[in-house]
């Protein structure tokens, strides 16, 4: 198990020193002279090149990423161009904030997409697989910004008893802040139920068809105890898999959903920092969040091991 | 005008009027101005409240109904207003170039002295100010016992070091002010005294003290760069307490405030880079006042009995920008006539703004100005612009680009210039980018001066402008030949003409109205000839509001003025 577990954790710094290189290189692709872009057009060449200067960014390129990377892995996350203040107290609270999204989301999605999916394979061509089927597939199909904005429409602006934006005012308790997140994580539940619940659907009726479980049922075992003990251990390792593979998207793809209900997570901000060339905000904002998605991963890695001996032992070999 | 009157205009002119006063005086007389008119250069001469009564007697109008406007007491309540967009850039008035800065820095911001929508000058900071023989010098007296939020006492070494680093490289502020002003000509008379001495004469000086140069708000002496939204230190009935980039500021009731009290207690502001998130909170009730909204892009809150919309007449414009100077059809004048001429302006005001709006001439003189009104509207004429597009040799058209921004309603308008041109064989492809890439980039040094920026070096385009109470900004920075004193550095169409500098020149120094619409009749003409840039038409600034927010008035400009504003 150890041995498999520092194998995972190798691969996800590997993985995240080849994202580092990545996110810098394209944000040196991107055009503009930074001095010029933050001095603005009145500002002196020589004050342009003194600026560039002590940025470090007249380095070359292969100095500049040292140099960031060492910073990077000892905290020091630089400042912003853009706004000219340190970045991580500009990318904590939008972390945080991202990650509260996310909890809220998974929270109502995991349980929903399951519970549905397992409903239908136990009713396997019948009107409630149907209906589940179906309802997750449209829902799926339809973009989030389209069932956000209805549920706006409905939630917020009809019936007006959920609030429309997501940031809840500042000192808000417990319940104020899931209740402003309420809808926003009811659009990413739209979303991802069908594709979490088919998952599920098909886990579980493979573990139905399975020899074990015939097996169990022969032997008498109560069906509910087959379920827990046998079906539902198998069935739902490939969803764990599908459930991590989300929280990227989660935590840091939600750009959409933060857009319309205006609310600051680290989605928008990585958004605005490539818009408006903030080179440091976008490439440690990128890097922050590559390190959630693989812990994510990683957590998910375990969880799976955990669920199932057999990957664990052929990781270790 | 009865005697007691003349008397004591007379006596005015004998004792306090210069050159300028005394032709003011004149004009009154002649009968030149309305009242709303009257009032207005009354103010930017900065005449005191007696002797604009006598200047109205003098013109047959009723007496103004001085004083100050009612204000609701305080209260414990907040405003929670939208901005969008955010800031792009740290708050820091020097640099503000960008609408969310501006409101941003204004809420707690003040100057010299205000401009009103109804473009009077309303004194702030300074509570009276007054001209040389030649408007070449403008002396300010401040207002007494000013605090900044930091406790310590405005005196003129404040609003010294704040304007003369406006005047130094670096200020936004230089293209307002950079071809009058150098930071020498900024002095302290003594300690509640400020002369400016300007370059040249400039008979509408004050009007650039105001909240119209929107960077001038008055800083302590000692104010340090990046502190702004660290540590509260202006004079304004709000002071900022919080500043979270791109997320929302929070500010409180300066109990110092020179003014008195304001009626809200606070402001919360929240940042919004999508219109329809500020509406969707407006409409459920997480917000109450959004700072600027459109038609294109808010259409939810027009005739919507919960809101209220409030509007402000100005001098709000797109310029379409044609290069006269590169190697392609639009270095002929005909061609830029011809292109001009297909546009149908109140149909595209119609669809564009439901009418909220004023048809532009093709120059800077928007309606709203009262200037060169003689000269006729420039109105479509499809065979007239297929005879200029022969005469320059181009009747089967040309293939061009039109290089713009994602701003508000302006790639609509993109597409409608796209389907006008059309009809005089003009084939036009649309580069439509963010507001961010149109303006990146360097806009002075090589290769022609304006750097390589699109938005001051494609060959066509079309770029935002912001209200301003007199039409200095468009004529120096937009229209004038690029010099070093700052004046053409925004000058996208890099068009040139001595004669139009002239009459700039000429038009700044002249005193009175009479000699100010000449000028301008003069450079409107030579516009609508030469046809460097198209100004199809000059909107509404509009904001909107719950129906609980009282006494808020919209800013053509855009300025998020609230001391006066209150919640029911």
């Amino acid at each position: 198990m150890a041995r498999f577990l520092l194998k995972r954790f190798a691969l996800a710094i590997i993985t995240l020193f080849m994202v580092s290189v990545i996110v810098f290189m394209v944000a040196q692709l991107l055009p503009g002279n930074i001095g010029r872009n933050v001095l603005g057009g009145f500002a002196t060449q020589q004050s342009v090149n003194e600026y560039n200067h002590a940025l470090g960014v007249d380095r070359p390129v292969y100095v500049q990423y040292a140099s960031w990377i060492s910073k990077f892995v000892q905290g020091n996350l630089g400042s912003s161009l853009e706004y000219k203040v340190p970045l991580w107290p500009l990318l904590r609270p939008s972390l945080v904030n991202s990650l509260e999204l996310a909890a809220v989301a998974f929270v109502l999605v995991v349980p929903l997409s399951i519970l549905g999916g397992v409903l239908a394979a136990l009713r396997r061509g019948r009107v409630a697989d149907r209906v589940i089927t179906l309802t997750g597939l449209s829902l799926t199909a339809v973009p989030e910004f389209v069932s956000a904005i209805i549920l706006i429409l409905v939630f917020g602006l009809l019936f007006k008893v959920l609030p429309v934006n997501a940031n809840a005012p500042p000192g808000s308790g417990f319940f104020t802040h899931i209740r402003y997140l309420l809808l926003p994580a009811m659009a990413l539940t739209m979303v991802l139920f069908g594709y979490i619940a088919r998952m599920a659907r098909a886990g579980t009726i493979e573990a139905l068809d399975a020899d074990y479980t015939r097996t169990a049922f022969l032997k008498g075992i109560p069906t509910r105890t087959v379920i827990w003990r046998h079906v539902l251990r198998n069935s739902l390792l490939p969803t764990i898999a599908v459930i991590a593979t989300q929280m990227g998207y989660l935590i840091g793809g939600l750009v959409v959903i933060e857009k319309v209900f205006n609310y600051n997570g680290i989605g928008q901000r990585i958004y605005t920092a490539a818009s408006n060339k903030d080179f440091t905000m976008l490439e440690s904002g990128v890097l922050v969040i590559a390190i959630v998605y693989l812990t994510a991963m990683l957590i998910a890695d375990i969880l799976y091991s955990v669920l199932n001996p057999r990957i664990r032992h052929a990781g270790a070999q | 005008m009865d005697r007691e009157t003349r008397r004591q205009l007379e006596r005015y002119r004998q004792d306090e009027a210069g050159p300028f006063e005394s032709t003011f005086i004149d004009d009154v007389i002649a009968g030149e101005f309305d009242r709303r008119e009257l009032l207005r250069r009354a103010s930017i001469l900065g005449l005191s409240v007696p002797m604009v009564g006598i200047l109205l007697r003098a013109a047959g109008e009723p007496a103004a109904a001085f004083g100050a406007t009612a204000r609701a007491a305080a209260s414990s309540s907040r405003l929670r207003l939208a901005i969008i967009p955010p800031p792009t850039g740290a708050i820091e008035p020097l640099t503000f170039e960008d609408q969310g800065g501006l409101e941003t820095g204004g809420i707690c911001g003040e100057f010299l002295t205000r401009a009103t929508p109804s473009k009077t000058l309303l004194p702030e900071l300074a509570v009276s100010w007054k001209p040389n023989a030649n408007a070449t010098v403008w002396t300010f007296k401040l207002r007494p016992n000013v605090k900044f939020h930091t406790g310590q006492a405005m005196t003129s070494a404040d609003v010294v070091a704040t304007w003369k680093a406006l005047a130094s490289p670096g200020s936004q502020a230089l293209s307002a002010i950079g071809s009058y002003l150098a930071p020498a000509g900024v002095v302290a008379v003594d300690d509640l005294t400020v002369a400016f001495h300007l370059n040249s004469s400039v008979s509408n000086f004050p009007y650039l003290t105001s909240s119209d140069t929107y960077q001038a708000i008055i800083l302590p002496a000692n104010y340090k760069m990046g502190t702004f939204t660290s540590t509260p230190q202006t004079t304004g009935a709000f002071m900022i307490t919080a500043y979270n980039p791109g997320v929302g500021a929070t500010y409180q009731r300066f109990p110092g405030w020179w003014g008195g009290t304001a009626p809200l207690a606070g402001v919360d502001v929240t940042y919004y880079s999508a219109a329809a998130a500020a509406d969707a909170a407006l409409l459920g009730g997480q917000v109450d006042l959004i700072g600027q909204i459109q038609l294109a892009t808010d259409r939810s809150l027009f005739n919507n009995s919960n809101v209220q919309i409030f509007k402000a007449r100005g001098a709000t414009h797109r310029e379409m920008c044609m290069r006269v100077d590169v190697n392609n059809p639009l270095h002929d004048y005909r061609v830029r006539q011809a292109i001009a001429l297909t546009l149908d302006r109140p149909a595209i005001i119609k669809q564009l703004f439901n009418n909220l709006a004023d048809i532009g001439n093709d120059s800077p003189f928007a309606p709203v100005y009262g200037l060169a009104r003689s000269v006729p509207q420039r109105k479509k004429n499809i065979p007239k612009a297929k005879q200029l597009m022969a005469a320059a040799g181009h009747a089967k058209g040309f293939a061009i680009t039109l290089t713009t921004e994602t701003t508000g309603e302006i790639p609509e308008l993109a597409q409608i210039v796209k389907q006008s041109v059309k009809a005089i064989g003009i084939n036009m492809t649309l580069a439509i980018e963010s507001a961010t890439a149109y303006f990146a980039g360097t806009s002075t040094g090589p290769p022609k001066g304006w750097g390589n920026t699109p938005w001051l070096n494609a060959d066509l385009n079309i770029t935002d402008w912001g209200s301003r109470p007199v039409p200095n900004v468009f004529l120096v920075a937009a229209l004038s030949t690029l010099s070093k004193s700052g004046a053409g550095v925004w000058n996208a169409a890099h068009y040139s003409n001595p004669k139009f500098n002239s009459d700039v020149k000429s038009f700044l120094a002249a005193a009175s109205f009479k000699d100010q619409n000449k000028y301008a009749i003069a450079m409107q003409q030579l516009l609508l000839h030469d046809t460097p840039v198209v100004f199809p038409y000059f909107y509404y600034y509009l904001a909107a509001g719950s129906k609980s927010v009282k006494g808020y008035v919209a800013d053509p400009l855009g300025q998020i003025y609230l001391s006066k504003t209150s919640l029911a």
